[in-house]
């Protein structure tokens, strides 16, 4: 499910270098690789395209700037998004309740998805509710997070990732990964209990 | 993680397959692509940005060349300033010992080799005596007698 393995961690490395020797154009090749995975890790921790794109901007442009100080200890996918994470919390420790979502219109093949199907047409038809109602709902019960527990669900659940990969970005260990989980999930069960499947 | 760990998690938490819907949220097409673009227009902008001390130097050179001194007198003032410079550092030292400015008090004894006997008798004419003694009371004539050294217990 993770991306990792189909991004070619060792291709990284090669653009990493090249970087390292001068080459823009092999940073770009990273920005192209990485920007849409980082776009959705800061997106659904803040709920706003507007703030997203700023951020993406200013976390690359950060690494960019990093990038002679990269030694490879990590691969250049851990270290991109812990960046990001640490950016995104920064952020919203600063906007606090000044939030306004901007959200993305969800794309059209939710439709065809089994648990789009199964979360909105539930088993009291009088329960249905459209796509959008859903993306409302989804985005409340995820604001309702702690950041640190926003990061874990968005992380796991959203981009599916492995705990390990989440423990490595967070520099906590994998037992407080699971544990943060399952914290969240539990919060999300009380405001989502309506989707919950049958 | 491989699909069977991940559908044996998907299984434990019912949550899950309603949150990942939230994957579907995706930014308008194209997005990437003019992020791209404004994050190189932005490196390039940047590069482009003097920094703070670039700045100050050249608004130091600016404010320099508004003065519009000569370069003869630059050149002067540097000559002076040499010769200057070279005078105070050939200038030899006074002494090389530290100077002592304590006051000295020894002072060469004053020595009398020969005393002689002064004599402090003032020679009166006969009839001055006479005279004397009609404007003065007798008390206050002192009788004219050499003076020496001699202790006062010879008295």
């Amino acid at each position: 499910m993770s991306d990792e393995q189909e991004i070619a961690p060792n291709n990284d490395q090669e653009l990493v270098s090249r970087t390292q020797g001068g080459d823009p154009s092999a940073f770009d090749e990273l920005v192209i690789r990485y920007s849409p995975r980082v776009y959705g890790l800061v997106y659904h921790m803040t709920s706003n395209h507007e703030d997203t794109n700023d951020l993406l901007q200013d976390v690359f442009a950060k690494a960019y700037r990093s990038i002679c100080n990269f030694q490879g200890k990590s691969s250049f996918y851990t270290w991109i998004h812990s960046i990001a994470v640490n950016m995104t919390i920064n952020f919203l420790k600063k906007r606090n309740r000044r939030q306004h979502p901007s959200l993305n219109d969800p794309d059209s093949r939710i439709e065809s998805d089994p648990d789009f199907i199964a979360a909105t047409s539930n088993t009291d038809p009088t329960k249905e509710v459209s796509m959008h109602e859903l993306q409302k709902k989804l985005n409340a019960a995820m604001q309702k997070l702690s950041h640190d527990h926003r990061v874990v669900v968005t992380m796991f659940d959203i981009q599916g990732m492995h705990h390990a990969e989440i423990a490595k970005i967070l520099k906590i260990s994998e037992g407080t990964v699971r544990s943060r989980l399952f914290y969240a999930h539990r919060l999300l069960q009380n405001s989502l209990h309506e989707f919950k499947r049958a | 993680m491989n699909t069977e760990q991940y559908t044996r998690e998907e299984d434990k938490e019912p949550m899950h397959h309603v949150i990942r819907l939230k994957r579907y949220e995706q930014p308008h097409e194209g997005y990437f692509e003019e992020f791209l673009r404004e994050f190189q227009f932005r490196q390039r902008a940047e590069l482009l940005k003097p920094s703070l001390s670039a700045m100050l130097m050249e608004r130091l050179h600016s404010l320099v060349s508004e003065i519009r001194v000569p370069a003869m007198a630059y050149a002067g003032a540097a000559v002076l300033a040499i010769i200057a410079g070279t005078a105070i550092i050939r200038q030899e030292p006074q002494a090389t010992s530290p100077r002592s400015y304590a006051a000295s008090y020894s002072q060469t004894p004053v020595t009398i080799e020969k005393m002689q006997p002064v004599s402090l008798r003032i020679d009166t004419p006969p009839n001055a005596s006479q005279h004397a003694s009609q404007q003065f009371p007798p008390a206050f004539l002192l009788q004219a007698r050499p003076a020496t050294h001699e202790s006062p217990l010879s008295f």
